[in-house]
């Protein structure tokens, strides 16, 4: 009796380590992907109805972005029907994707560069994200995909933001620019008009303030939120190069324009222009103060459109209520309304390393082509690709952006993407001590300085 | 007895597997997190040998040394918990009518991920319409307390979930192992005619010493390494006021391309973790009680 | 000896108190019960959350009830992606980690415990280290490691990684009752003849079994909710866990907040029946495993 028991543990034991083994191998060998229905990899060869020439050898691609079916439902399904509709036309090449949210993907970007194992097509942000992949030669150049006018379909401009020394490491596939937002019901109820100048920017804050309305939505524990009111301030102040040749170390960090915008984002915090606790809220935690009614104005990029347009799950009322200014121009300062604060977001990579290299490249062009046709009409997702804005039907919204995008006089980069990772830490950092006020604007300025000096020494 | 118990093969069978395992997937990060320690790396292109030059920098990092407190900190407030989790188990062990259900329910929110623990205390914290501040103000509290974003308070709100998403651990840790104490050396005691706090000082307390002093190990150790909750809730901001070393070196591995540095952190992590609990042990050496 | 421990065992008696200790008494369980609704709001929150919209999550206050409860998140979660094999992948991961952990901690913690041999302190400090590094300071190195024997991509990467990593705790906590186990049992049984693997197997693994369930229920819940080692090794949807069903809804730039909660909400309800079943085992202490041996 009691040996029987034994000899049960002992097999229950025994037979869930070869489980372990047996279901191993299995699950490895059927591990397609979900989101993309492809049966490419298994089709016949039937390279007879091959007319894209090239040659029929089965090629896989694997490809990593950031739009889960869940959270990102067309930006994912355009993303499949492009795929789906090149693996037609190309019956050889099989794309696997992967896909990861934000954080998750960058963190994966890191562990396989590190290990040399990166996706042959995968997403990149441009400038200072990029610089250390392509200085340890992990990305492919791409001048030769934008060779045959395709760098001419680009709106100008936006592939110069992935170019190092001169060579293009990734092909943009959003271009956003940052208006303010504002509640025109809010406005309406205490008479107030969109600012044109600072001054008059500042007496709305003081009304709104004063009538127990949040002025402003802002969710700064994400700090990039606080770092676009900071910019559009040195920008108006300074002129769109200050910080710019701040960062890029012709010009200095301390320079007068640039300490007096950080006097100006302490000035906006005195005011209580912001929502309360701004600092420990997420961009999202902040922006719900817009979509709620509670806070009047929101500046943000316009990847928020599909919510103040299309997006049904949000109050038609609550939509047809908001409407967007330029930030407006401060008294003497160098900057002018047209200059924005933005750029493009994520482009598309090609591994140094790949063993599919020019298929990798072939697909990344047929990508951008078919992405720029439809992410705005499908997606909303405005493409550094040029629109023809009498060609596609879109919300009127979307129309007066890409008119203000076409007479833009400038685009600064995001500053944290112009920066180098360990700067534009220290520089997100900075932004949510300056803005919770426990650095003054000369220490602030000095932080920066230091740290751009440090880099440029190295 | 001792021919038996003291067989080589068996000792090795029951300790290698376990042990190949912990250091084919524990040791060789950890000898590989030396070695990247001594490196200027970025993670992407290529290693270069500085020698002890990131550990010289985390020796001067005030930054670094801030977020070190901030985990000692942490440390304390766990093991001070630990009497408290220890009482409630010492309750629900007892006599009491509904035990059973109390401490299945006491051990709901061990189960939550801390994805979603990390969402209801932002809902708790919230500004203006959080629990807390909805609460103070329905008391005629006027002011508004910014829970995650100032800088001195900031630090105390975060501990407070960190220590209530353990207290199940701890608390079923605990339970079992009063539970596992022989129902016969309580009744001894009890005709003896103690009453039920001398018989969880007297009895109890002492029996479940070893368990205890796992326990102290593990809150300390466990804090000194913390990085979740902190991660998602305050993302150790603002501006470093809630940063703990575990964050620190994620910020400076994965955020500011800095893996050198990064690993020269972990590992100097790893070396305080190890002094903290050669020192634990030190202080709490003893016998071990067997029950008999 | 234990089975003589068992049969002593005496009746409780909780009648004969005085009348102060009654009001104690009372006062007691009133705590008790606050922190009992304390401890269950979360479940509940929970709940509220999953059946809110993005408005209504941060607008709401946390324990107000949706007017027009969102059901349809639930579906939208069942429908997008690929929830049944995330899991089925979850169920088999955490069942298989978890069994091979505590089997192999059990086995260490025997020898560690019970058995004669001379690197026993060694041996257990470099368990113990296993508890001290953070977990992302090993993940470059592992991934090149599986890397080079083909295994990222692999379940089996993520059920070793599981098991490693938790082997240390759930060692430490074995330690801490098995150095209170009264040694006359398996005296006992050695004069008998027994071998080590019965000892073990049948006389010392029954009288663990409520601290068994503990570091089961312990491992469980870590294996289950784990994601970073997930998505670090895995690429293939088709060997993700349900941890991933969350990021499906984190956006570039917008979160599905609601669709969240329902992911949280379906992947607790196994755990937490899972959990309840175990619980009584625990509840049943050391005296009822020693009967069994």
């Amino acid at each position: 009796m009691k040996k029987k028991t034994m000899t049960v543990a002992l097999t229950v034991a025994l037979a869930s380590a070869v489980a372990l083994t047996g279901c191993g191998s299995n699950n490895a060998g059927s591990s397609e992907n979900a989101g993309n229905t492809n049966t490419g990899g298994n089709a016949p060869a039937n390279s007879s109805t091959n007319t894209g020439g090239g040659s029929a050898e089965k090629v896989t691609l694997k490809m990593m972005h950031l739009w889960p079916a869940g959270s990102s439902k067309q930006q994912n399904m355009i993303v499949n029907d492009i795929i789906n509709e090149y693996q037609t036309a190309n019956p050889n090449v099989t794309i696997k994707q992967e896909i990861l949210e934000n954080e998750q993907y960058k963190n994966k970007l890191k562990v396989l560069s590190a290990s040399n194992d990166l996706p042959d097509i995968g997403m990149t942000w441009a400038a200072g994200f990029l610089t250390p992949y392509v200085k340890g030669s992990l990305f492919a150049p791409l001048d030769d995909v934008l060779g045959d006018g395709l760098k001419d379909s680009f709106v100008s401009g936006t592939t110069e933001a992935y170019a190092v020394d001169g060579k293009t490491y990734a092909l943009p596939l959003e271009l956003n620019i940052t208006p303010v937002y504002y509640n025109k019901a809010i406005f309406a109820k205490y008479n107030l008009e969109v600012p044109q100048t600072y001054a008059d920017f500042q007496k709305v804050v003081d009304t709104l303030q004063s009538n127990g309305v949040a002025p402003i939505a802002l969710g700064n524990k994400d700090r990039w939120t606080g770092s676009l009111w900071y910019m559009y301030l040195a920008d108006r102040l300074g002129g769109p190069e200050t910080l710019k040749n701040a960062i890029n170390r012709t010009g200095s960090f301390e320079d007068p324009a640039l300490v007096k915008a950080a006097e100006e984002a302490q000035a906006l915090v005195d005011k209580n222009a912001f929502n309360k606790g701004f600092n420990g809220l997420s961009n999202d935690e902040g922006k719900s103060e817009f979509m709620n009614g509670k806070a009047a104005m929101y500046l943000m990029g316009t990847w928020e459109l599909p919510n103040f347009t299309t997006n049904e799950t949000i109050p038609q009322e609550f939509r047809d209520s908001v409407g967007f200014f330029k930030f407006p121009t401060i008294e003497g300062g160098k900057g002018d309304i047209d200059s924005w604060v933005g750029g493009p977001g994520v482009g598309l990579f090609v591994a140094e390393n790949s063993k599919v290299k020019e298929e990798a490249k072939k697909f990344v062009k047929f990508f951008v082509e078919k992405w720029g046709e439809q992410s705005v009409t499908k997606a909303g997702v405005i493409p550094a690709t040029k629109v023809d804005t009498s060609k596609v039907d879109l919300p009127q919204m979307y129309i007066d952006i890409l008119n203000e995008l076409g007479k833009a006089s400038n685009i600064t980069l995001f500053a944290d993407v112009q920066m180098s990772p360990a700067v534009a830490q220290v520089h997100l950092n900075s932004i949510q001590a300056l803005f919770g006020k426990q650095v003054t604007p000369a220490d602030y300025a000095k932080a920066h300085e230091e740290a751009l000096a440090q880099e440029a020494g190295k | 007895m001792d021919k038996v118990m003291s067989n080589k093969k068996m000792i090795a069978l029951y300790v290698l597997p376990a042990l190949a395992l912990v250091l084919a997937l524990i040791y060789v990060p950890i000898v590989l997190t030396g070695y990247y320690g001594l490196m200027k790396w970025d993670g992407i292109g290529a290693m270069e040998f500085i020698g002890l030059d990131n550990y010289s920098r985390l020796v001067q990092d005030s930054a670094f040394w801030q977020s070190a407190y901030h985990a000692f900190l942490l440390a304390a407030f766990s093991a001070l918990s630990l009497i408290a989790y220890l009482a409630i188990a010492l309750v629900l062990s007892g006599e009491i009518k509904g035990a059973n259900l109390l401490r299945k329910i006491y051990l709901i929110p061990m189960l939550l991920s801390s994805v979603a623990i990390a969402q209801l205390w932002l809902k708790i914290y919230h500004p203006t319409n959080g629990v807390i501040n909805s609460l103070l103000a329905s008391l005629g509290f006027t002011g508004t307390i910014e829970w995650l974003a100032d800088t001195k308070i900031v630090l105390l709100a975060i501990f407070i979930p960190i220590i209530w998403q353990y207290a199940g651990f701890y608390i079923l840790i605990y339970y079992a192992a009063l539970k596992n104490i022989p129902t016969s050396l309580v009744e001894a005691a009890r005709i003896d005619g103690a009453n039920p706090l001398q018989i969880a000082f007297r009895v109890k307390i002492p029996l479940i010493l070893s368990v205890t002093k796992v326990t102290i190990v593990l809150a300390i150790v466990g804090s000194l390494k913390y990085f979740d909750l902190i991660y998602v809730m305050t993302d150790g901001g603002p501006n470093g006021a809630s940063e703990v070393m575990a964050s620190y070196m994620y910020h400076q591995a994965f955020r500011s391309f800095d893996f050198g540095y990064g690993s020269a952190i972990g590992f100097f992590l790893l070396l305080i973790c190890l002094v903290v609990t050669w020192l634990i042990r030190k202080l709490t050496d003893s016998e071990e009680i067997q029950y008999s | 000896m234990a089975q003589s421990l068992a049969a002593q065992r005496l009746p409780a008696h909780a009648s004969h108190r005085p009348i102060g200790s009654r009001i104690g008494m009372s006062l007691l369980y009133i705590l008790l019960a606050i922190i009992a609704v304390i401890q269950v709001f979360p479940l509940i929150w929970l709940l509220f959350f999953s059946l809110k919209d993005n408005q209504e999550v941060f607008n709401l206050s946390p324990f107000a009830l949706p007017t027009d409860p969102k059901w349809e998140n639930y579906a939208k979660v069942w429908t997008e992606g690929n929830i049944s094999q995330y899991f089925f992948n979850s169920v088999w991961y955490t069942v298989a980690a978890v069994v091979l952990t505590v089997l192999l901690a059990s086995l260490v913690t025997f020898a560690l415990t019970r058995m004669n041999w001379k690197l026993k302190k060694p041996v257990l400090g470099l368990f113990m280290v296993g508890i001290m590094i953070p977990i992302h300071s090993t993940l470059i190195p592992l991934f090149q490691m599986f890397m080079k024997i083909n295994l990222t991509d692999h379940p089996l990467s993520i059920i070793l990684t599981y098991t490693a990593f938790n082997l240390p705790l759930t060692i430490m906590i074995l330690l801490g009752f098995y150095q209170t186990l009264p040694r006359e049992v398996e005296e006992a049984a050695v004069m008998d003849g027994c071998s080590v693997n019965r000892i073990f197997f049948q006389i010392i693994l029954p009288m663990t079994s409520s601290v068994i369930a503990t570091t089961v229920i312990i491992n469980m819940i870590y294996n289950w909710n784990e994601f970073v080692f997930v998505n670090t090794f895995i690429s293939s949807d088709g060997l993700k866990t349900l941890t991933v069903g969350i990021q499906n809804f984190i956006g570039q730039y917008t979160t599905d907040w609601g669709a969240i909660g329902a992911t949280l909400m379906i992947s607790i309800l196994p755990i937490l029946i899972v959990f309840f079943i175990l619980s009584n085992r625990i509840m049943e202490g050391m005296t009822a495993g020693s009967v069994k041996g």
